[in-house]
């Protein structure tokens, strides 16, 4: 079977821009994963329930709330505008929904890989004379490196199926923020199936893959 | 070293104002009774209420003068109960992963890597995943660790708890090893009297948060306050001893204990150090009024009775024949011999149970 240039084109953007999600909301996640399993001060668990929040939410609601705050008539918007970045309608809007709806999946897993790693280990490494950030690089991050890789994979996947907060955020417009899910979606309702069968089988293949890859990963990250 | 702090914990609140000098210095008592609180607390890693730790002068922490030093920068080795080895790396990574400690603090004094992988025999474990060590290995390593970040103390929590009794006996002779090759004044913690009176030269006995008796080991493990608060643990006598000669024929080894005290053990090979030490169970211990005659144990030793202690049907003596023996009786076996302080008698002692520590 040879795919079209469309099929191609909705492919790579949709994995593109989940990957550049993936990759943004990863240094954000750790971080946040980190106080959360690590620190306490007062109204972390509001945080906690912001955070959480797009993961429960209606996504449809969570990409209203969004083309809110980033529309060009609210004042981030409007800021942004007179400096020439445009997040609503464009690729950038498919960027910002997937980051804010996969950042749950991921600070979740993540928290929870961190909060088994035994405080112990890091309290012996700091009488040791390591620096917080040595203790976090070399003993934290490595005992908690399945959670992570798993919370990445989990979180890119979430990107890819993202639909309800993209379409209101960044629309449904083909060859520009048109992603594998709003693609389907598009064709059937146009009733071309063979091209939405097509996206479908592209979807479960890279979903098998993932999952494929995420189980390899976690048992060749079992070290002895 | 000055330690005074107040930390409150869940039931009670650990209370202890304290100063005290010495080599290896152990922390006595019951589980639960604030031990290892207390030295979280030394390594700051641990809230202190209020109080103030000083070590040769250097203030690690003081509430009145807003000083609290982080661990990182208190140099003090810690070595948890658990061992606490970083599962992640080889045991070799393990043990230097404190050294880069030495080139910022000035370190207390120079200890080569080689001196100490041979003192504790850790050499062949080296390349070695720490998940693949047994627990008298790790605990090794562990020790090897926080010697190797060149610390001004050593913190070693109860390093022998979770090793069953052959292992223990094993380890033992290596933190006397450490302790006396290495200089580095240590707080150990534990709830075992023979390590108490194996490794240190002075005791704090804490029970509750406070701090109840302090001490030789000797004198202050004498109160039969201390005694009778031995939970499971058997009440061992410790004595250093040196080498005669030994009969393998007869399956025997002389030992003399004090000028004109000697003592039968079970046969052992002429040791590299005529001086070692061995220990027997203060139940292991009878009491004759007469010297008797016709019997198989290999000991019969005169003393004197200097202490009854006595509590719930139990009685604690300590008797002197060349050394001071402690040696549990019934209540009962105390009324019935008629036994009373300064009064001679006999303590007779099986060959076999003696052990070699």
């Amino acid at each position: 079977m040879i795919f079209s240039f469309e099929t191609w084109q909705i492919t790579l953007f949709s994995i593109s821009v989940g990957l550049a999600s993936t990759l943004l909301i990863l240094p954000f996640g750790i971080s946040l994963a980190w106080l959360f399993a690590r620190k306490e001060w007062p109204l972390k668990s509001v945080l906690e329930t912001i955070v959480l929040l797009p993961l429960v939410m209606p996504p449809v609601s969570t990409g209203l709330i969004l083309l809110k705050i980033f529309g060009r008539r609210s004042p981030l918007g409007q800021w942004l505008y007179e400096r020439g970045i445009e997040i609503v309608f464009n690729w950038k809007g498919v960027l910002i929904a997937m980051s804010v709806m996969s950042f749950p999946l991921l600070v979740r897993s993540v928290r929870t890989s961190f909060a088994e790693v035994n405080p112990r280990l890091e309290q012996i490494a700091a009488t040791l004379g390591a620096s917080p950030l040595r203790i976090f690089f070399v003993i934290t991050m490595p005992l908690a490196y399945k959670g992570i890789v798993a919370g990445a994979l989990l979180a890119f996947s979430r990107a890819l199926g993202e639909f309800g907060a993209t379409i209101l955020l960044a629309g449904n417009i083909p060859g520009q923020t048109q992603t594998l899910s709003l693609a389907i979606y598009n064709f059937v309702q146009l009733g071309k199936d063979s091209e939405a069968y097509t996206l479908l089988g592209i979807t479960v293949a890279l979903a098998f893959l993932f999952v494929w890859c995420s189980e390899w990963l976690l048992r060749s990250g079992k070290r002895t | 070293m000055k330690l005074r702090c107040r930390i409150p914990l869940a039931t009670f609140e650990l209370n202890i104002d304290v100063t005290f000098d010495a080599r290896v210095t152990a922390i006595f008592g019951p589980s639960g009774s604030g031990k290892t609180t207390l030295l979280d607390a030394i390594a700051g890693l641990r809230a202190i209420a209020d109080g103030e730790i000083e070590i040769d002068g250097r203030v690690l922490f003081s509430s009145a003068r807003g000083i609290n030093l982080p661990p990182q920068q208190r140099g003090v080795g810690y070595v948890p109960q658990e061992g606490a080895l970083f599962p992640h790396l080889s045991v070799r990574k393990n043990i230097i992963f404190g050294a880069e400690r030495v080139m910022r603090a000035g370190g207390s004094r120079d200890i080569k890597l080689d001196y100490v992988l041979d003192i504790l025999e850790i050499r062949s474990l080296l390349n070695r995943p720490v998940t693949k060590l047994s627990g008298g290995e790790a605990q090794r390593v562990a020790v090897a660790r926080a010697i190797l970040s060149r610390p001004r103390l050593l913190l070693l929590d109860e390093p022998l708890a979770a090793l069953d009794i052959g292992l223990k006996e094993r380890i033992l002779p290596y933190l006397v090893r450490v302790r006396d090759e290495f200089k580095i004044p240590m707080i150990y913690v534990t709830h075992n009297l023979t390590e108490v009176l194996s490794l240190a030269d002075w005791v704090l006995m804490i029970q509750q948060g406070k701090l109840v008796a302090q001490g030789i080991p000797r004198e202050a493990l004498r109160s039969a306050h201390a005694l009778f608060q031995l939970p499971e643990d058997r009440f061992e006598n410790v004595f250093t001893v040196s080498f005669m000669d030994s009969n393998r024929a007869a399956g025997t080894t002389r030992v003399r204990l004090a000028p004109g005290t000697e003592l039968l053990i079970p046969y052992s090979e002429r040791p590299a150090n005529p001086n070692f030490e061995i220990r027997i169970s203060a139940d292991d211990i009878i009491v004759a009024t007469q010297n008797p005659e016709g019997i198989s144990a290999g000991n019969v030793v005169p003393g004197t009775i200097r202490t009854i202690d006595l509590l719930d049907g139990q009685a604690m003596l300590t008797v002197f024949a060349g050394e001071d023996f402690y040696v549990r009786l019934t209540a009962g076996a105390v009324s019935r011999l008629a036994l009373r302080e300064e009064i001679q008698v006999f303590l007779v002692m099986k060959t076999r149970s003696f052990h070699l520590l």
